[in-house]
């Protein structure tokens, strides 16, 4: 999705808003968040995992929903245009924030939080029921 | 040519209890519901679905349990002053899915007392409010309590609460495991002399009706039960469902009440089929008996008001709960990560006392009520992380962690008198995906309320301190200071965030001053029901869920001919 001037870019607005966030995976957070769509189901809500026995890795979303979430993510990506052409807006860093807290502190299920580390680093304790975890 | 009994609007626990009354006495009922499920197998043997996890991102961020509100917006203004809107998105969203609002709480489900039935008998009126008594007493609604406590599966601690209402038998289970902070904050409360009790809680402490005992995740409120120990109301649907007389269609946004050419009487429901897009297609399901509005105390309003249905008070005396928290930031952590957010409550200031009526008279009011006070957890990490700047402070604050690790809260939720002015109704230009009219709260608290919360929030923030705190703060939802503040930081935001929404199709015995009847039959349309939180006549300081899948209860049970 990103180049690696964009990535680097990216990443570097990311770790404005967390720093530390890069490292634990927030550009591959975002790459898969704007790349949802391009797999069915989408990669928009993990499914349980193991625990929870044999099932897909990811649950469905119905048609309106695919239709809101395409519109979410067009905005996205032009969002993060801006991030890499470096012309994002004050309210394009509110959004940043968001998806680096995301990338941070969110299940490694969706790309970021790498091994936990983020969890780690605050002393969250790992779920006793999480998602599914991997493509 | 009819297609069943009933036609019941929504799957939530209004909607879910009166197909399980209604299929019990033989009846075929069609349950429509505007969102996915999630929930239950629609198909025999009807086991519970597997897609809830310990998951914010899911769950909290991304509407799995919606509604998305690029699809479903709502819209909020304090007053006419306000314009026609002060924000469009997110508003009071109780989830749009099979289960409804039972699906994200964390199911603390209190009866109310005896008192909250007659308030304005036993307290009197107040200015500028419409303070009335229901028409059902707490002894017409008893049964009916007892009766989905146990089709929930209620867990509590009989005779623990000494300002509780009477009950005809003991609750279903035996409490939890306490919340280790609970227990700390409930011994600093009682020290205060007030009488702390473990939660009324719809989440299995044992084995119960075919679901386990829950394992105390700690992703509780908010979240959909990745166990299913809680049974509210996927107990219903399931005995329901098991009749083999419940059909359940998901993905059914119900438009249209029809009605026989005379408008009297209530014939069935069109609604569109969400399966389809981008052209959903129109389908009608035609009842012989009753159509049943159990959609919500927003979106039953919304589909009256589209319908030209009710009269001029649908909509209108919309409450919350004024919720006031009280947070402690301790110098350890408080161990909320696990549990079912909220194990204990106190009700003392829902109980008629000297100090309250001194700080009543002091407002210039004749009575206060404050609510009932959960002693719960912080927010998980992701709702902190929001919370704190971006920059270099932001690692150190999450490892600090006052905001959630180290914190502890009382959250009150504040009785909330009626008001004619507070409303649900149709936003004049915004429009939800299928270009039906956005619903609009327009809502504002009573100097009551702000009277309320301000006489309990040092009170808490002394109990706090007690419980060994070295700091506190009080904040309300809504807020009562600097919207742009809240607009821009805050995870609660300037609309009210209480999912406890009642009061817009408010029962009565006079059609003049009501909306439907005390069997909760439409005032004209005598075999159109509402089964939700719609009929409230007063808010009380309770959660609101028992109340209105007892009075459901209640309503299918006279529906079908019961006592």
């Amino acid at each position: 999705m990103f180049d690696a001037v964009s990535r680097v870019a990216v990443a570097g607005a990311l770790d404005e808003q967390v720093p530390g966030a890069a490292a634990l995976g927030a550009v591959d957070y975002v790459e898969r968040l704007l790349a949802a769509l391009d797999h069915d189901p989408p990669h928009i809500w993990a499914a349980p995992g193991a625990w929870a026995g044999d099932g897909p890795r990811w649950l469905d979303l119905g048609p309106w929903e695919r239709h809101a979430w395409a519109e979410r993510i067009a905005e996205l990506r032009a969002l993060y245009a801006r991030v890499v052409d470096g012309t994002a807006t004050d309210a394009d860093r509110r959004v940043l924030h968001t998806h680096a807290c995301e990338a941070t502190y969110g299940d490694p299920a969706y790309g970021g939080n790498a091994g936990g580390g983020g969890w780690q680093r605050i002393d969250f304790p790992e779920p006793l029921l999480p998602p599914a975890r991997g493509r | 040519m009819t297609d069943c009994d009933a036609v019941i609007v929504g799957s939530g626990p209004g909607g879910a209890t009166a197909a399980e009354v209604l299929t019990a006495a033989g009846w075929s009922v069609v349950v429509l519901e505007k969102g996915r499920n999630h929930l239950v197998d629609l198909e025999a043997p009807h086991e519970p679905l597997r897609h809830f996890a310990n998951d914010e991102i899911a769950l909290t961020r991304r509407h799995l349990l919606g509604p998305d509100p690029r699809l479903e917006p709502r819209t909020y203004r304090r007053s006419a002053a306000d314009g026609d809107r002060l924000l469009t998105g997110e508003v009071n969203n109780l989830p749009s899915t099979v289960g409804g609002g039972g699906v994200h709480a964390d199911a603390k489900l209190p009866r109310l007392r005896e008192e909250d039935l007659h308030l304005r008998s036993a307290r009197g009126p107040v200015d500028a409010a419409s303070v009335e008594d229901w028409p059902v007493q707490y002894a017409d609604l008893e049964p009916h309590y007892t009766a989905v406590e146990r089709s929930f599966g209620v867990a509590g601690e009989d005779g623990a609460n000494p300002f509780a209402a009477w009950r005809s038998g003991p609750f279903p289970m035996p409490p939890g495991p306490d919340m280790p902070m609970a227990v700390v904050s409930s011994a600093a409360a009682a020290r205060a002399g007030w009488h702390p009790y473990r939660a009324p809680t719809g989440a299995n402490s044992v084995p119960y009706d075919g679901r386990p005992a829950c394992v105390d995740c700690g992703f509780c409120g908010g979240y959909g039960c990745p166990v299913h120990a809680k049974g509210d109301p996927i107990a219903a649907l399931q005995r329901a469902l098991r009749t083999g007389r419940c059909d359940v269609r998901p993905d059914a946004y119900a438009t249209e009440i029809l009605l026989e050419r005379a408008g009297r009487r209530a014939t069935g429901v069109r609604y569109l089929d969400l399966t389809g897009y981008p052209d959903p297609r129109v389908s009608e399901v035609h009842a012989t008996h009753a159509v049943i509005l159990a959609a919500g105390a927003f979106e039953t309003p919304r589909l009256l008001l589209r319908n030209g249905l009710g009269g001029d008070l649908v909509g209108r005396f919309l409450t919350f709960h004024f919720q006031t928290f009280t947070v402690g930031i301790f110098p350890e952590a408080t161990g909320g990560e696990r549990g079912r957010s909220v194990t204990h409550l106190h009700d003392d200031l829902m109980v008629d006392a000297p100090d309250l009526r001194a700080a009543a008279t002091a407002a210039g009011l004749p009575w206060l009520r404050g609510g009932v006070v959960e002693h719960g957890s912080g927010p998980g990490p992701i709702d902190e992380a929001c919370t704190y700047a971006a920059g270099a402070g932001h690692l150190p604050s999450m490892i600090d962690s006052a905001l959630r690790r180290r914190l502890w809260v009382f959250t009150m939720q504040g009785e909330d008198l009626p008001q004619v002015t507070n409303r649900v109704d149709l936003d004049p230009s915004v429009r939800d995906a299928w270009g039906f009219p956005a619903g609009r709260v327009t809502y504002a608290p009573h100097r009551h309320e702000l009277a309320a919360s301000a006489y309990a929030a040092p009170l808490h923030e002394a109990v706090m301190t007690d419980a060994g705190a070295h700091a506190t703060f009080s904040a309300t939802s809504p807020p009562q200071d600097d919207l742009d503040r809240h607009a821009s930081r805050s995870p609660l935001g300037v609309a009210p965030a209480s999912r406890h929404v009642m009061g817009t199709a408010r029962m009565g015995s006079d059609p003049s001053t009501s909306v439907v009847s005390p069997e909760q039959r439409l005032w004209g349309v005598d075999n159109l029901l509402v089964c939700d939180s719609s009929v409230f006549v007063t808010a009380s300081g309770y959660n609101p869920t028992l109340t209105l899948a007892a009075l459901a209860h209640r309503a299918a049970t006279l529906l079908s001919g019961g006592p």
